[in-house]
């Protein structure tokens, strides 16, 4: 275990504050994360965890990739099935509404992935495109919060909320094993070498987004569970806090680096964080200072540049 | 076709597209060529061309500044509460854009001297930035601007005979001293320089942590500026005023042809594609979308922009 | 050649933990090259002299432009008192793509060439000029972008960008890589006026050892970080060269 984290010294700041905040949490609210409570308390923190991971694989696949479209398209798959698949078409069964969402969220990675790679459009501005795209479809379907949803979707904020999680990490896990996995690596720490030694960098690229829209589908299920209804304003923030998660994690933005481990400890972070400062009721705007300042702090104490200035002025 | 458009100077062709589209508002939306209209969308352009300078000079460098709407949003409810509260304007200006180039500058230096991408810096100061400011107002601003100000970029103003408020050719002088000093300082040549290759730029004797520092810190200031004369625009103080401008500075910088790998493009370029913004929006609004369908449409047409003019160059034409 | 004429010297520099040091010294119109198998120390070195690469150990010190002697520990200061420095691989390290020729000659001298921060352009386009022709650059205008320039052009273009600067001393890291026959025939011509005329003594890494032979003075020959001979102009011969670069004494 310990040989692992060694060799993945850019989590080091992510677990120490994991450790520290879980401490912190449990101290001061133990009825929430006693084991009768868990699955509460995981469904309040799956959507952030499914977010955070689903914003890795185009950041690992490098030169400027990112996918700021993870939160407006949680937005989306929310009402989408409120709105148009329960209310509209009166589908409640799990085995159409899932499949559905995750159709939804393989369409919108492929679109991103379709113009971030093969058009080469630059990816924030891409994915800025599509964030508003998708924030603008969600406001017109359900302009204010609206509206129900089944019980075994409720049930994801609770009980089965680890559910989604595990899907997740098993499909993580799986394509750790397939040589995509490599060649993403290898795209994101050179995509010079990657491409003179043959690797489909183009490809690579694509399926990272198409992977990212897959795992933000998930995400926004989760979250229509949390919410239990159509909310178009919630979805907003987690594109943020994604990104925040993720830089906690050590994760850098040049790509190459990084993992599932990385987003979901950034994520948990984070939510610990929120639990704790929330338990002191403080407002959402002290929130934001925290939020803010926490993502500035974390890309700065985990720049590796920042170690080799220290150890220059050690030495100098 | 995508290469014969390509021969066109960007700012040429986005000054043409700001036409083009002019002219089908016309032709859709029974009102839309009035003086007070064209009136509108220059004050509008120009508001969002100020709030691009900053924009425009971080794209060059080779970074992209996120902060600029959190910044809008702190001046315009920092200069009306002081304003309020009774400090004269005088002192509330400089105070105000001193601040936010402070923030500017920091994050130019942690950027440059850490290397770690502007994206995060930049969200993380502005997003701590607004939920101080909006912590300090418990949510509720007051307070407005001087008279002078709203005159000063009121749709209705007018120089003497000229139909135009004082901001226009205040922002023209702007402008010009803008794309001069892109064009013929050291500063400005140094911009590109580490734009194109920051390595090379480096080794030739150009200081990337000054010149960052001293970019974002300007691109700070012109938020700034922007959030007060939105105060005078509006009347009432919002913090999050700034929010459109987010999306609508990088896509002006990118239509106009400075594209996000740094090292080109230059001011012009960002004056047109804020006209074509401006210009696109108001036909929208014209043609009965409400603000959600708007802002999905503006979306696709960005990206559709972008995808004909500033694609990025395959991999294998950068071994 | 005493230690009063030099205008750059190194004493005491190890390269490597445990490697021998390294003593050097070059005068006014010295050509010095540096020579070594792939690897072998010659690039860590002449990087340390310029100040870009923190040796283990060992003091450099340059003449600079107002006879002060300075210790060279930072690129951009050394260079402010009269380094100069040509990077290798000018595609990554010197050539600015997209910009102009002008703007890729006048980056580094502009300090020396404004008025409140304002470029001044005439007399920069005056002393283009003049390199233009002592290097016989051979463009389509000043304001041409640098990637219509031909390798030879554009390396002559990165030269031209320092002797703007009037340098006290020139390290150069395989100047002529990369570069046609008849651009590299004038580099060497150029070369030789720089130091024989000027006196800017030059230090030239080459993997080239033919170059080294036709153009230095004498030659440091580098083996496993360290410095394995120096020989001096009648010493000078390919197999001595190759011999030292493989950690042999030739006969």
């Amino acid at each position: 275990m310990s040989r692992w984290l060694a060799g993945r010294a850019y989590l080091r700041l992510a677990a120490a504050l994991f450790v520290v905040l879980l401490a912190v949490n449990i101290a001061l609210n133990p009825v929430r994360f006693a084991p009768a409570s868990l699955g509460v308390t995981i469904g309040l923190a799956s959507g952030l965890i499914l977010a955070a991971i689903a914003s890795m694989p185009p950041i690992l696949a490098g030169r400027g990739g990112i996918d700021i479209s993870v939160g407006p398209l949680m937005g989306l798959v929310n009402v989408v099935v409120v709105r148009w698949l329960v209310e509209g078409l009166g589908i409640e069964s799990p085995f159409l509404i899932v499949p559905l969402v995750l159709l939804l969220g393989l369409l919108s990675g492929a679109l991103n992935g379709l113009l971030a790679t093969v058009l080469r459009i630059q990816p924030i501005v891409a994915t800025l495109g599509t964030s508003l795209f998708y924030a603008g479809i969600t406001l017109t379907i359900v302009p204010s919060p609206a509206g129900t949803v089944p019980a075994w979707i409720k049930a994801l904020a609770g009980p089965t909320s680890i559910l989604p999680l595990a899907a997740v990490a098993l499909l993580w896990l799986l394509i750790k094993r397939l040589p995509f996995y490599e060649q993403l690596l290898c795209v994101g720490s050179d995509d010079r070498a990657a491409y003179t030694a043959g690797i489909p960098v183009t490809l690579v690229r694509f399926l990272a987004y198409v992977l990212a829209g897959l795992i933000a589908a998930v995400g926004g299920l989760c979250l229509t569970g949390l919410i239990g209804s159509a909310d178009p304003n919630i979805a907003g923030t987690y594109t943020l806090l994604a990104i925040s998660a993720v830089a906690l994690g050590g994760v850098s933005l040049a790509g190459g680096r990084g993992g599932l481990v990385a987003a979901v400890l950034g994520a948990a972070d984070i939510f610990l964080l929120q639990t704790a400062l929330t338990f002191f009721n403080v407002s959402t705007f002290v929130l934001q200072i925290v939020y803010g300042t926490v993502l500035t702090v974390a890309v700065v104490l985990n720049a590796d540049r920042l170690r080799q200035l220290l150890r220059r002025r050690r030495h100098a | 076709m995508s290469a014969a458009l390509a021969r066109i100077p960007r700012p040429v062709a986005a000054l043409l597209l700001a036409l083009a589209i002019h002219l089908i508002g016309m032709a859709l939306i029974r009102g839309f060529g009035t003086m007070f209209g064209i009136r509108a969308m220059l004050v509008l352009a120009t508001l969002l061309a100020i709030a691009a300078i900053g924009q425009t000079l971080v794209i060059i460098i080779g970074g992209i500044d996120l902060s600029i709407p959190f910044v809008i949003g702190f001046a315009n409810v920092t200069a009306a509460q002081l304003y309020g509260d009774g400090v004269p304007f005088a002192v509330v200006l400089p105070l105000v854009l001193l601040v936010a180039m402070a923030i500017g500058a920091l994050n130019g230096l942690v950027s440059a001297s850490l290397a770690i991408h502007p994206l995060i810096v930049t969200l993380g100061t502005g997003t701590a930035l607004q939920g101080a400011v909006q912590l300090w107002t418990a949510g509720f601003p007051t307070g407005a601007a001087p008279s002078y100000v709203t005159s000063f970029v009121s749709i209705g103003g007018s120089i003497g005979p000229i139909p135009v408020p004082w901001l226009i050719p205040a922002f023209l002088v702007l402008a010009a001293l803008v794309i001069l000093a892109l064009g013929r300082t050291v500063y400005g040549r140094r911009l590109y320089a580490l734009g194109s290759n920051p390595r090379a730029a480096q080794l030739a004797l150009v200081d990337p942590v000054r010149t960052w520092t001293i970019t974002f810190a300007l691109s700070a200031g012109f938020a700034a500026l922007t959030g007060v004369l939105l105060l005078g625009f509006s009347g009432a103080a919002y913090a999050r005023v700034g929010e459109p401008y987010l999306f609508q500075t990088i896509a002006a910088v990118v239509i106009g042809g400075t594209t996000l790998i740094g090292g080109r493009g230059g001011y012009l370029g960002t004056i047109a594609g804020a006209l074509c913004l401006i210009e696109l929006t108001t036909v929208l609004v014209g043609l009965g979308l409400k603000p959600p369908l708007v802002q999905a449409t503006l979306g696709v047409t960005i990206v559709a922009l972008v995808a004909i003019y500033g694609r990025e160059a395959h991999v294998r034409e950068l071994i | 050649m005493t230690e009063k004429r030099a205008i750059l010297t190194a004493r005491g520099v190890r390269l490597a933990p445990g490697a021998s040091p390294i003593d050097f010294a070059i005068g006014p119109g010295e050509i010095v090259g540096l020579a070594g198998l792939e690897g072998h120390g010659q690039d860590m070195f002449i990087q340390a002299l310029c100040g870009l690469h923190r040796p283990e150990a060992g003091e450099i010190r340059l003449q600079g432009k107002d006879g002060h002697v300075v210790q060279v520990t930072e690129f951009a200061k050394a260079a402010a008192q009269g380094l100069a420095y040509l990077p290798r691989d000018r595609r990554t390290t010197g050539v600015l793509g997209g910009l102009s020729v002008f703007d890729n000659f006048a980056i580094a001298a502009l300090p020396d060439h404004q008025r409140l921060g304002i470029v001044d352009r005439p007399r920069l386009k005056e002393k283009l000029a003049h390199f233009t022709r002592e290097l016989g650059m051979v463009y389509r205008s000043p304001s041409a972008s640098i990637g219509t320039l031909s390798g030879g052009n554009q390396q002559k273009v990165l030269l031209a960008r320092w002797l703007a600067r009037e340098p006290r001393v020139m390290l150069m890291n395989d100047p002529t890589r990369g570069v046609d026959l008849g651009t590299r025939m004038k580099l060497y011509e150029v070369f030789r006026r720089l130091a024989a005329d000027q006196g800017i003594p030059l230090v030239i890494l080459s993997s080239e050892i033919e170059e080294i032979l036709q153009l230095c003075h004498r030659v440091l020959v580098f083996r496993e970080a360290g410095l394995f001979a120096e020989l001096e102009r009648d010493a000078m011969t390919m197999d001595r060269v190759i011999a030292a670069m493989f950690g042999q004494e030739a006969a």
